[in-house]
């Protein structure tokens, strides 16, 4: 595993005020390397899509840091974290993650238009993305309108789009939660064999762990709370990698037994 | 071309209906100030054509005493002269009762208009000769031609008939004419001399006792913009006489004062109708934007900024705009035209002077095209304000 690329310290995220206040996330703390393929896992509520919408930079820790190639996001203003979203992070969502107004081919190019690219034909945009469709089994689609593929087809485009501008990180938010489990198979393979070709970073939020098989690292959310997960189902509070150990750990608050009481486990 | 004048344009064009509605919005406003244009300015400047061809000419000469004594061949060799003046003519007008014997019964009218003209100069400085739709016009001093209303009040005079025709002249004597009618003027509008009789100025000046006498003197210009030039240079010529000379717009003004107003308030309504149009495009993109808050999530997540999410909305209006100035100009022009090459009129009254007035058109689709950029800016505003975790909400 290579060097540090996300550093996670203390992030917590309440929504509401007073009564109404929600803290959805407390005080997590976590390095992701990079090449590693994570997964987020946790009950339905527990704070998994708020952990993903911290580190992505889609809105802002109550408190807490996010470091991303060193750089600590959070003091960046709204056109520097847009900035840095759009160069340094890839986003797959649940389902809708595409412009129907624009064909699977701009879609794949727009990080890139963004950036202040060109959709020159035999530019360079064009031909990172129409390669990227290519890896991802779109080519035949380039043309059609993004809302003329099927759900599995839209998750691979958005894949490729996630992977146009080479980011640090590629986040998605239960990328099969609206697919079949033929399309949610070859999505997740598609993920799988990218971070191992790309030695790219992803962080995977699912309900379906058992898809993915063997990964780097399991991340669990409870309540809030983010907890280190073994390969034997053992947990070790973070910060910390999984080559840690499960002892390095300051910030843990629930005993892992009480999460397993819960049910937060698959 | 980036991806925002790019998103703008699909975003519109993919919804058939916005695009329509939104133009259709923007095109009506406009066809509206045309078409209110045509008919309004249309009529107003038919009444004024009319006024210059029928009574004042593009100058008007009259006098401070109501009279002017100065000898008429005086004044219209003066005007002649002049390169830019096509025809001079003068005109004399009187009260009149009129009666005629038809059937064995007389019938009687009084206080008719009578005007006083010179055949052989007022065919070239009016058209009045034009709006005889029997006979014809005066020729002789024994003629008179009857306004058409002036005919039906005399129980249905027509032409060959002899009329008699009582003034009181200027010592307080009756004058009486017996005088043949050579013909019957009608003309739409009711600037023409549907109540008048036109008769020849001498025998009116004789029955006047107004020997050499003119009332007034009609010139028409053959170089219109000289109106003006032409009256001061003829009020230098001739100090010593107490003559008034105006230009159309000065002598109408009175007239055509009421019109204007009405046709400025006509023109504020269709302005009102344009910030109306504005607001169906602030509801249509508001439509578009509430139906794209995924969407903008999305481009929010992948890096555009609130600013590229402002500009794509604002160059949508700028697209709405700018096809709908187009498409209600040519709306607009293609009305203008048909109404000029078939010389509308209502109700076969004035048939309306249709003009392309280029400044006003071009004014019209600037302002609706700056109307559909204002209009934008709270849609795209409040598109700025869709946040991007909207790109990973689940629900
Ligand atoms: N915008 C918000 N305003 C208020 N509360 C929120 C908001 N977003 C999330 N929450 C609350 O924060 C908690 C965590 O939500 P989050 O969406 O992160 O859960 P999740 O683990 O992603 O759940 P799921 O598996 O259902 O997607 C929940 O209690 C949720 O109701
Ligand atoms: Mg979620």
């Amino acid at each position: 595993m290579g060097d540090i690329v996300l550093r996670a310290r203390g992030v917590t995220k309440s929504y509401g005020q007073d009564e109404t206040r929600v803290t959805a996330l407390r005080g997590a703390s976590f390095d992701i390397r990079r090449g590693e393929f994570v997964l987020v896992v946790g009950a339905s509520g527990s704070g998994k899509t708020t952990l993903l919408n911290m580190i992505g930079l889609l809105s802002s820790p109550t408190s807490g840091r996010v470091i991303i190639e060193g750089v600590d996001t959070t003091r960046l203003g709204s056109s520097g974290m847009a900035a840095f979203r759009n160069r340094r992070l890839g986003f797959v969502a649940q389902f809708a993650n595409l412009l129907v107004d624009l064909t699977i081919l701009e879609n794949v190019m727009l990080p890139r238009q963004i950036a202040g690219g060109s959709w020159a034909r035999g530019g360079r945009p064009r031909r990172d993305a129409l390669e990227l469709l290519r890896s991802v089994g779109l080519e035949a689609q380039a043309a059609q309108r993004a809302n003329k593929v099927s759900g599995g087809q839209a998750q691979r485009a958005a894949i490729a789009r996630g992977l146009i501008n080479r980011p640090s990180i590629v986040l998605a938010d239960e990328p099969t939660g609206n697919l079949d489990s033929v399309s949610s198979e070859s999505v997740v393979r598609l993920m799988k064999d990218t971070a191992k070709r790309l030695n790219q970073t992803f962080v995977v939020v699912t309900h379906d762990k058992e898809y993915f098989g063997e990964v780097d690292r399991v991340i669990t959310v409870s309540d809030g709370r983010v907890y280190e997960e073994e390969e034997d189902g053992q947990r070790a509070p973070g910060p910390g990698g999984r080559q840690g150990g499960a002892a390095a750990a300051a910030t843990a608050t629930v005993a892992p037994t009480t999460a397993r009481q819960r049910g937060v486990l698959p | 071309m980036g991806y925002r004048p790019r998103l703008a344009k699909r975003m519109l064009f993919n919804r058939r209906g916005s695009l329509i509605g939104a133009v259709l919005a923007v095109t009506i406003g406009i066809l509206v100030i045309h078409v209110n244009f045509v008919i309004f300015q249309g009529l107003y400047d038919a009444i004024v054509r009319d006024i210059g061809d029928y009574r004042t000419g593009d100058i008007i000469i009259t006098d401070e005493d109501s009279f002017i004594t100065r000898s008429d061949l005086a004044v219209t060799s003066w005007f002649e002269r002049n390169p830019s003046v096509e025809a001079v003519t003068p005109r004399l007008s009187a009260s009149a009762e009129i009666n005629i014997t038809k059937g064995g019964q007389l019938i009687e009218e009084t206080r008719v208009p009578i005007v006083g003209v010179d055949p052989y100069r007022d065919i070239r400085a009016s058209t009045v000769h034009t709006t005889v739709s029997e006979g014809s016009y005066v020729f002789a001093r024994n003629s008179v031609v009857l306004g058409t209303n002036v005919a039906r009040d005399l129980g249905g005079a027509a032409v060959g008939d002899s009329v008699k025709i009582m003034i009181v002249d200027r010592w307080g004597e009756e004058q009486v004419r017996r005088l043949v009618v050579s013909g019957i003027t009608s003309s739409p509008g009711g600037q023409g001399f549907d109540y008048t009789v036109v008769m020849h100025i001498d025998t009116l000046r004789d029955m006047m006792a107004r020997e050499g006498e003119t009332g007034s003197f009609m010139v028409k210009m053959a170089d219109k913009g000289q109106s003006a030039a032409v009256r001061d240079l003829f009020l230098r010529s001739f100090p010593g006489d107490d003559f008034v000379a105006e230009t159309i717009e000065e002598a109408s003004e009175e007239q055509l004062q009421g019109f204007r107003s009405g046709i400025a308030m006509i023109n504020m309504i269709g302005y009102f109708g344009m910030m109306s149009s504005a607001f169906a495009i602030v509801t249509i993109q508001m439509m578009i934007v509430n139906g794209k808050t995924r969407e903008i999530g999305i481009l929010r997540a992948l890096g555009a900024r609130r600013r590229d999410v402002l500009v794509i909305f604002i160059m949508q209006g700028m697209l709405i705009g700018a096809i709908g100035a187009g498409v209600g100009t040519t709306a607009g022009l293609s009305y203008t035209f048909y109404a000029k090459e078939t010389k509308m009129s209502f109700n076969n009254s004035l048939p309306l002077e249709v003009s392309y007035n280029w400044t006003k058109i071009l004014q019209t689709a600037l302002t609706s095209f700056a109307l559909a950029v204002v209009a934008s800016l709270y849609p795209s505003y409040r598109a700025t304000k869709l946040v991007p975790v909207e790109a990973m909400r689940a629900v």
